[in-house]
Order: C-alpha cells, then sequence, then structure tokens
C-alpha cells in the first residue's frame, strides 16, 4: 500500500512550532500596549456576505461547502470583513473608539497546499479619521516590526483613492481598469503606455496614469512632482492629510523607515483612503499591509470608520527564520528522572516539586534508562543508596529536591 | 556598500545583458566566454552578477535571491512570479504564437488539444478568447506534436519562424510580443532604493539614447 504522506503543515514540527508561538506572543504583547483587545470570529461564515454585490472576495478563490439545511458556507476567507460587520450588529453606544487585534487563520484556494491557510495577526481601530490615529496605526505597525528584530525595514504609504480618483475622470470599462491596475502594480511602464495607446482617453489622464509607477520615494518629493498634475481639489486634499499623516510620524521619528507610494494598489477593494505596506530585506512580499476602510459599515447599514493592519504570519516567521531573530528551538531542556521502584515516592514527589518551579519533567523507573544518552540530558537518578543529578559529564550527589534548584 | 545582485539567464540572454551593463560602464574583468563560473563580481564589488537557468530568474527576484532579474517575458509571464517589471531591454524580441498545420482551424475542434512549455500562457489566452482546451506539457520538440498527432496545435514562442517552417507548420494566431525585461524584487525596490534607482535610471537612459540613434 502507498503510505499517505502528509503535505506540508507550519505546525506540525516541534521546533518550527514553538518559534511561531514565540513570535506571535511579541505581537500581542504590542499590539496590548497600545490598548488592544483580542477577539476571534468563527471559522465557518455565510457566503453571501462575501458574494452579494459588490463582490468583497474573488469568488473562485473561497472555500465553499453546504451544511445539512443547504445553506452555502465559506471558511472565513478574511478578517476585516467580519469583525466590521460583528461591530455593525452591537449596541450604537459600543460601536465607536473600539479597538481590537486578531490572531485568525483565513483560507483561500492557491496553487500550493501551504497557501490556503494563512495565519493573520493584525488590528482593528474604529475611530474616525484624523491624521493622529492613522499615524498611531502605523507607528504600531513599526514599532512591532522593531520588536521582531528586523534591522532594516520600510513602510510604503499610499492612497486607495488617488488612482480611483483619477479613473473617475475616464469612461473606462471595469476590465480596461483591472488591466491598468495590473501595470501598475508591477510598475509595467512599457507595456501600460502601449495599452493606454489602445485605449480612448483623455490625454492629460493618460499622462497621469503613465506617471502613477515614478510616484514613489521621499514624501516630500513625491508631493512636488505630483503638484504638476493639475490635480483636482478633492484629490489634492487627500494628499495634504497623508502629509500630515507623516509630520505626526516625525514626532514619532520614525520617517527614516517611511516611503511614498502613490503607485500602491491593495486587492481588498473596501480600502478608501490611507493604505500602507512594509517590507523587510530579502522577503520579496509585504510582511504587513492595511489600511483605512471608512465605507466598510456602510454595507452593514452602519457608519463604522475605522483602520487596520494585519501581519502575513507565515511570510514574518519566514522572515525571522531567515534573519536568524528567533531562538534555536531545538534545545532539550526536560529533566528526565529515573528511579527504583522502592523510591518511587521521593521521586514523584521530587517531579512534582520541580514542574512547581516551571520545569519540565518526565519520570520513569530506572529500566527504562537507555544505554546511550547525550551530554547535555539532565539525568536525576534515584536510587535507596543514593540521589543524583547528571548534566554534562558531571554528577551531583542531593539528599533533598530543592538543593536541585541551586544545581540547576 | 552592500552588492546589488543581478540574476541573469544563462546563454543568449547573459551576453547581449553584459553588452549592455558595458554600455553603461560596468565591467565584469573575471569574465571570459568559456568560464564556467557562476557568479562574478564588477571592478568596484558593488555588483554581484548571477548565471541560473532562465526559467528559475523570477523565482530567484521573487523569493529576495537576488535584487534584479534579467530575462525574457515568457519565463515572467509562465512563473506568475509578484515582482516589479521596470524596463523592456528591447533585446530577445520575438513573440508567443499559436501554430500549426496550413490550413488548420482554431474553432473546428473542441476541446481543442495544445502541446506547449508555456500551460500558463497557454490556458490565459484561450481563457480570455472564451475557449475550452486541453493542455499537453512538453519540455522540448514542441513542434513534433501536431506532426504526429499529439495535439491539435501548439504555443511557443517564435523569433523567425524558420524551426516551424522546417517541421512544415505556420503561424495561426499571435498571442503577444515578447522581450527581455528587468525585473525587481518588491522589497529590494524599498530597501535599497538608493542603489537601485541609479541603476534603472543609467540603463534607461542608454536604452533611450540607442533607440535615437538606430
Amino acid at each position: 500500500m502507498q503510505p499517505l504522506i502528509n503535505h506540508f503543515y507550519r505546525g506540525n514540527e516541534v521546533g518550527h512550532f514553538q518559534q511561531r508561538e514565540e513570535l506571535l506572543a511579541i505581537l500581542k504583547q504590542r499590539f496590548r500596549t497600545y490598548g488592544y483587545s483580542q477577539i476571534q470570529t468563527t471559522t465557518f461564515e455565510p457566503y453571501d456576505l462575501y458574494a452579494s454585490k459588490p463582490v468583497m472576495v474573488n469568488t473562485e478563490e473561497m472555500i465553499k461547502f453546504i451544511d445539512t439545511a443547504g445553506k452555502v458556507l465559506v471558511l472565513r476567507p478574511d478578517a476585516t470583513i467580519p469583525i466590521t460587520q460583528r461591530m455593525a450588529v452591537s449596541p450604537t453606544q459600543t460601536r465607536t473608539n473600539k479597538r481590537f487585534f486578531y490572531v485568525m487563520d483565513v483560507f483561500r484556494h492557491s496553487q500550493s497546499d501551504d497557501e490556503k491557510e494563512r495565519t493573520q495577526a493584525g488590528i482593528e481601530c474604529f475611530a474616525t479619521r484624523t491624521p493622529a490615529v492613522d499615524a498611531e496605526v502605523i507607528a504600531l505597525a513599526i514599532h512591532t516590526l522593531k520588536d521582531c528584530g528586523f534591522p532594516t525595514f520600510k513602510v510604503e504609504i499610499g492612497h486607495a483613492g488617488f488612482f480611483k480618483a483619477l479613473i473617475a475622470q475616464s469612461a473606462l470599462s471595469e476590465k480596461e481598469i483591472t488591466e491598468i491596475q495590473g501595470f501598475i502594480k508591477t510598475k509595467n511602464i512599457t507595456e501600460m503606455t502601449n495599452y493606454l495607446q489602445s485605449l480612448t482617453i483623455d490625454i492629460a489622464i493618460k499622462n497621469a496614469i503613465e506617471y502613477i509607477p515614478f510616484l514613489y520615494g521621499k514624501p516630500e518629493a513625491v508631493m512636488d512632482e505630483v503638484k504638476e498634475y493639475g490635480l483636482n481639489s478633492k484629490v489634492q486634499a487627500e494628499l495634504t492629510y497623508l502629509m500630515d499623516v507623516y509630520h505626526i510620524l516625525q514626532a514619532y521619528e520614525l520617517t527614516d523607515d517611511i516611503i511614498f507610494n502613490l503607485g500602491l494598489i491593495n486587492d481588498m477593494n473596501y480600502y478608501s483612503n490611507i493604505i500602507f505596506q512594509g517590507f523587510v530585506d530579502q522577503v520579496g512580499k509585504p510582511v504587513v499591509m492595511g489600511g483605512r476602510y471608512d465605507h466598510l459599515g456602510d454595507r452593514f447599514g452602519t457608519d463604522l470608520p475605522a483602520i487596520g493592519f494585519a501581519f502575513d504570519v507565515d511570510l514574518l516567521l519566514g522572515a525571522a527564520q531567515r534573519h536568524h531573530l528567533l531562538e534555536a528551538s531545538n534545545i532539550d531542556t526536560t529533566i528526565y528522572i529515573y528511579y527504583e521502584l522502592t523510591q518511587q515516592k521521593e521521586a514523584l514527589t521530587a517531579a512534582f516539586y520541580l514542574r512547581d518551579q516551571d520545569y519540565a519533567v518526565i519520570s520513569k523507573p530506572l529500566t527504562d534508562l537507555p544505554e546511550r544518552i547525550s551530554e547535555s540530558t539532565r539525568i536525576i537518578i534515584y536510587k535507596p543508596t543514593m540521589s543524583m543529578l547528571k548534566y554534562k559529564a558531571k554528577t551531583y550527589e542531593f539528599n533533598h529536591p530543592s538543593e536541585l534548584l541551586t544545581i540547576l | 556598500m552592500v552588492a546589488l545582485t543581478i540574476a541573469v539567464a544563462k546563454g543568449r540572454t547573459a551576453d547581449q545583458t553584459i553588452t549592455l551593463l558595458k554600455k553603461v560602464g560596468i565591467t565584469f574583468t573575471d569574465l571570459t566566454p568559456s568560464s564556467r563560473k557562476l557568479v562574478f563580481y564588477n571592478s568596484d564589488k558593488s555588483i554581484k552578477l548571477i548565471f541560473v537557468k532562465a526559467v528559475d530568474v523570477p523565482t530567484y527576484v521573487e523569493k529576495g535571491a537576488a535584487d534584479i532579474g534579467i530575462v525574457g517575458k515568457d519565463n515572467i509571464l509562465e512563473s506568475k512570479a509578484d515582482i516589479y517589471e521596470i524596463l523592456d531591454l528591447k533585446i530577445g524580441q520575438c513573440e508567443f504564437a499559436v501554430a500549426g498545420k496550413p490550413g488548420q482551424s482554431l474553432d473546428s475542434v473542441q476541446p481543442l488539444t495544445i502541446a506547449t512549455k508555456y500551460p500558463t500562457v497557454a490556458k490565459k489566452h484561450f481563457a480570455r478568447k472564451g475557449k475550452a482546451i486541453d493542455v499537453v506539457k512538453l519540455n522540448g520538440s514542441v513542434e513534433l506534436a501536431p506532426l504526429i498527432g499529439l495535439s491539435d496545435v501548439i504555443v511557443d514562442i517564435v523569433e523567425t519562424g524558420n524551426t516551424l517552417r522546417e517541421n512544415g507548420l505556420v503561424i495561426l494566431e499571435k498571442v503577444k510580443p515578447i522581450s527581455t525585461r528587468l525585473i525587481v524584487n518588491k522589497a529590494s525596490f524599498a530597501m535599497k532604493a538608493e542603489h537601485i534607482q541609479p541603476f534603472i535610471k543609467k540603463l534607461k537612459k542608454n536604452l533611450e539614447e540607442s533607440r535615437c540613434n538606430t
């Protein structure tokens, strides 16, 4: 018979899982220090929540199934949408100035098995838009990256409405817009120029679209360049707002890590204003993504301005391992107690005592003592004649378990 | 200074790239045509050149093993890598095409069987046209497939058309022009901006000048 081989899963290797937990502890702790409380939503959700118009998540990507009543369900494909929905149905007076964080899995069909189930660790801040709120959220994302120990990183800030506002002045079809977005996302200027030439579109707008990928770099420089493009007052006001956020980040002394990227486009179309994403060295995808989504609440019949972000935990973990930021996890710190049956009571009392002191202890009869033991393993042996601890080729005799604490 | 790593597709692309870099004043002294080394540094060690198999270039760049890649659009399309595609270097120009025996209709058979080295490109092209296809993935001598009845048509790169002609095949439909591109890792673009931006500008300027001259 062919053996059934378990496909890759991020939690099935002990050392790997410990590092993952260590990283999550860092994130959770930092989120708490900014006043966020942890929540969780259900894994099973109605398909209609995402698939009714306007479609929020690509319906092909969702993992669907049918319950016994014939209702179509999906495995949670996004974290922000269900949290917003939950807020929308909560009593009115509890809706503003709420800060939540979460560590949840999101599920999407994808080419490779290890990408079907991704863990996101993120925050949602339900608060009216002000530069101070938005800057604090970005500062938290950066603070968390620093906690993880990354020596260098960059956060790109853009605006979800910038491209939309430009496009709104033209009469392009949805398909054409998607095509152009694809070119902007990959900064593929050559093909975009050719494509734009094939469209009937106002020359001024065309030039502005073509220039979007170049609106990248130091905030002041980007703002200077963008002024040449005769933007309408609404777009101009939004860009001024970005600068306001940037000036507050200066007060946090975080501006070295900030880049403006007005060509930034997020696949989740609920973002309405400021958007951002964070990169660390050698990892080609953003480890953190977020932004303001002031109109997502409208979908649930409520006015719920909010901003949030999420770390891709699996990507972040890979990056942290690559940069050797997490402790090597294969060191066995367990204490093994072997006892002759006549000493069982003493041995088990000692085991209990050590466990109370937070040591990991495994106790077994002396007959189970293996012939070969690695030098770094800590072993306690209970015999009628004496009790002793062996560690790193040394032997220590002792009378009472409390003496062990000083030796260990 | 941290070296900029450039992954280049082995073979003709590599030769053309070295010529191009020479034009903008970047030279690799220990590079000789017969050399089998895969890693080279330029004179001031600010650029590290690595030679890899063409299909692997997008992977090297997406995973951050290289900051920049120089590779054909065909391999970028097939890999679906998440990268920036900044410059068209205007070398290695050819195109993707559907080819088959003369007179073969693309509408007569349903589903059409297609032999190709590029299943992603083939599927995408026919999905856009709303046509059902079966794909046979081959790794070489694709032109043989229609001749011995393995497939109805092929989707492949056509440069001069000589290989097609010699095997009695003709172009039935053009899919997409391709050429060698300069791709960049998204993190490197942000993290090493002060190094990458001038490099791109230099190349771009050179490309524009040479276009004016011809």
